[in-house]
C-alpha cells in the first residue's frame, strides 16, 4: 500500500499554510517530515488523514495496484482503509481506561489475540489496562496512542512528534517499537520538529518542509550535509 | 404542617423532576456531544406529547398498555425526527457559526408549533383521567402514575449510566465528545454518531412528552415554559452530564413544588436564585466539566 499526496495547497483561515506539497509513504519505511514549528507537518498528516479538505491537489491511496483518490474524504473512511493517525499531543481519551481507549479504536472488545500483539510491544500498557487515560504520564500516553493506531492493524501509521517531549529511557524504546513496525511491514510517516539526532538512523528517507513547501526530499544525511537547505529549516 | 400534604408534595416533586430529567437529560447530551443548544428541544417534547394523546387517547383507549405503546410511539416518531433534523438541517451548518444552529433550532419551534397546530389544532387536548388509581395518603391522593413516573425517571437514568460506561457505541460517543476529529482519525463514523446522539436526545425529549401528557396536556406552545426551567437544570448540574441532569431536576422540581406550596411569589425566582449561586461558586455547574474549545 501507498499513500500519497500531490501538489496539496491549503488554506487555514486565510492563510496560506501548505503549498505544492508532494509526498508518499509506502507499507515498510519510515519517512520523516522535518521542519521546525509551524513549518506546516501536523497541516500534512491532517490533509493526508482527511482532517483538512485541500484547496487543491490529490490524495491518493494505492492498495494491490489499484489507485483510489481520497481527496477530502471522511477521516473514518481514511482510517478505514488502512491508515493511522497518531496524533501531536496524543489526544487520548482522558475518562476511558486503557483498554476503552483501544475498543473505541477497535469498534468493540479487542479480541485476546491481538490484544497480546499490542501489549508485546508495549508491555507496561498491559499493566494498567484499567487507567483512566487522564492519569497515564507522557510516556504511558504516547505507547497507548501508538497502540490505540495498532489495533486498527493499519498498513500506514502517520505519527506527528511521537517523540516529543518525552523521557530519552522512552524515547529510546519507541525507537524500537518503530523499528519493529517498520519490520512487520508496516509503512511510518513521522514528523520531527526540533531533535534531528533521535531519528538519524530511523528514517529510510526525509522530507524537508518550510513555510508550508518541501524544501528537501532525499536520504537525511544528504540533507545534513546540504547548507542551503539546513538554513531553511533551522536557520542555521 | 400536614405530614400527609408534605408527602404528596413530595411525590408531586419527584413526578416533576422525573419530567424535568428527562427532557434536560436529552437537551444535556446533545449540548454536550455536540455543543448544540437545542432550542428545538421543549417543541420535540410538544411533539412526544400529541403522539401519545392521539396513540392512547384517540385509537387505543386509556390503559397501561396503550401508554406504553404510546411512549414507543413518542420515542420512534421523535427520535426519527430527531435523526432527520441532524442529517439535512444541522449538519450542513457543522463548522459554521454557532448563530446559525441556534437560529436553525429557534426556526424549528415555529415550524413544528405551525405543524402542531395544523395536524391537531389550536385546542388543548386533556386526559380525561391519570392512568391508574391512586393511593390514599391521609386526605389525600398519591397517584401510581407518579410513582410509575418516578420509577421510569430513574430508571432512563440507569440505562443511560450503563449505555455509556458498558457499551463500545456509549464510550466511542465519549472518544467523539473528547475529539470528534481523533475518533473520525480513529475509525470511528462519527457522522453516524452525530445522528444517533441527536436522535437520542430528541427520544428522551419525545419520552418525556409522553409521560407529561397525562397530566399536563397537549398545547401547541407547551415546550416553551419547559425548556426554560431545563435550561436551568442544566446549567445547575453542569452541561453534558446525566448525573448533573438528575440532581438538577431534583432541585429544581424540589424548590418549584415547595415554593409553589409555601411563598408563591418566589416560585421561579428561586430556581434562578440557587443557578446563580452555583454558578458563583461553580461556573460549570454541579457536575460540569470544562469544556475544551475546540479547533
Ligand atoms: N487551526 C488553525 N488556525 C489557524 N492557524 C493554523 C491552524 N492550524 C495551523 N495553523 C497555522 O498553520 C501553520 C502550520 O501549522 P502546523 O500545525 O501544520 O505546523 P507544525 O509544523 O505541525 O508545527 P509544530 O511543530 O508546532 O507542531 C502555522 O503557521 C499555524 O499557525
Ligand atoms: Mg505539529
Amino acid at each position: 500500500m501507498r499513500l500519497y499526496a500531490r501538489d496539496l495547497e491549503v488554506w487555514i483561515g486565510g492563510v496560506k499554510v501548505l503549498s505544492g506539497v508532494s509526498l508518499d509513504v509506502s507499507e515498510g519505511e519510515v519517512v520523516g517530515l522535518i521542519g521546525r514549528n509551524g513549518a506546516g507537518k501536523t497541516t500534512t498528516l491532517h490533509t493526508l488523514m482527511g482532517l483538512v479538505r485541500p484547496r487543491s491537489g490529490k490524495v491518493y491511496l494505492e492498495r494491490d495496484g489499484v489507485e483510489l483518490e481520497v481527496t477530502g474524504s471522511k477521516p473514518y473512511r481514511i482510517a478505514g482503509m488502512g491508515v493511522s493517525l497518531v496524533p501531536q499531543g496524543r489526544y487520548i481519551f482522558p475518562d476511558l481506561t486503557v483498554m476503552e481507549n483501544l475498543e473505541v479504536a477497535y469498534g468493540g472488545r479487542v479480541p485476546e489475540g491481538l490484544l497480546n500483539e499490542v501489549f508485546q510491544y508495549f508491555p507496561e500498557l498491559g499493566r494498567i489496562r484499567d487507567r483512566l487515560g487522564i492519569h497515564l504520564s507522557g510516556g504511558e500516553q504516547q505507547m497507548l496512542a501508538i497502540a490505540r493506531a495498532l489495533v486498527r492493524r493499519p498498513r500506514i501509521i502517520l505519527m506527528d512528534e511521537p517523540l516529543e517531549g518525552l523521557a530519552p529511557k522512552i524515547v529510546a524504546s519507541l525507537r524500537e517499537v518503530i523499528k519493529r513496525l517498520r519490520g512487520e511491514g508496516i509503512g511510518i510517516l513521522m514528523t520531527e520538529a526540533g531533535n534531528i539526532k533521535r531519528v538519524r538512523d530511523l528514517v529510510d528517507r526525509v522530507y524537508g518542509i518550510d513555510r508550508g513547501e518541501i524544501v528537501f526530499s532525499g536520504g537525511i544525511e544528504d540533507m545534513l550535509r546540504d547548507e542551503a537547505v539546513r538554513r531553511r529549516i533551522w536557520g542555521v | 404542617m400536614d405530614i400527609s400534604l408534605i408527602v404528596v408534595q413530595a411525590f408531586n416533586a419527584l413526578f416533576y423532576a422525573s419530567i424535568l430529567f428527562l427532557i434536560s437529560s436529552g437537551l444535556s447530551l446533545i449540548y454536550g456531544i455536540m455543543r448544540i443548544l437545542n432550542l428545538s428541544h421543549g417543541a420535540l417534547y410538544m411533539v412526544g406529547a400529541y403522539v401519545t394523546y392521539t396513540v392512547v387517547i384517540l385509537w387505543l383507549g386509556l390503559d397501561w398498555f396503550s401508554m406504553i405503546l404510546g411512549y414507543l410511539a413518542s420515542i420512534l416518531v421523535v427520535g426519527g425526527l430527531g435523526i432527520l433534523v441532524e442529517r439535512i438541517l444541522l449538519k450542513p451548518l457543522y463548522g459554521k457559526s454557532h448563530d446559525l444552529q441556534l437560529l436553525l433550532t429557534f426556526a424549528l419551534i415555529l415550524i413544528l408549533d405551525d405543524v402542531v397546530k395544523m395536524i391537531w389544532g389550536p385546542e388543548y387536548r386533556a386526559f380525561p383521567k391519570l392512568p391508574g388509581f391512586s393511593i390514599p395518603v391521609g386526605d389525600f391522593q398519591v397517584p401510581i402514575y407518579f410513582i410509575f413516573t418516578v420509577l421510569l425517571g430513574f430508571s432512563v437514568a440507569i440505562v443511560l449510566h450503563l449505555f455509556f460506561t458498558r457499551t463500545t457505541v456509549g464510550k466511542m460517543i465519549r472518544a467523539m465528545t473528547y475529539s470528534p476529529e481523533v475518533a473520525s482519525a480513529l475509525g470511528i463514523n462519527t457522522d453516524r454518531l452525530f445522528a444517533l446522539s441527536f436522535g437520542l436526545g430528541a427520544a428522551l425529549a419525545g419520552l418525556a412528552g409522553g409521560v407529561a401528557v397525562p397530566l399536563y396536556t397537549a398545547s401547541p406552545g407547551m415546550g416553551t415554559e419547559v425548556i426554560v426551567l431545563s435550561f436551568a437544570v442544566i446549567v445547575i448540574g453542569g452541561m453534558g452530564s446525566i448525573k448533573g441532569a438528575l440532581l438538577g431536576s431534583l432541585i429544581v422540581g424540589f424548590s418549584r413544588v415547595f415554593m409553589v406550596m409555601l411563598f408563591p411569589v418566589m416560585e421561579i425566582a428561586l430556581i434562578y436564585i440557587i443557578m446563580a449561586l452555583i454558578l458563583l461558586v461553580k461556573p460549570t455547574g454541579l457536575f460540569g466539566m470544562e469544556m475544551r474549545e475546540r479547533r
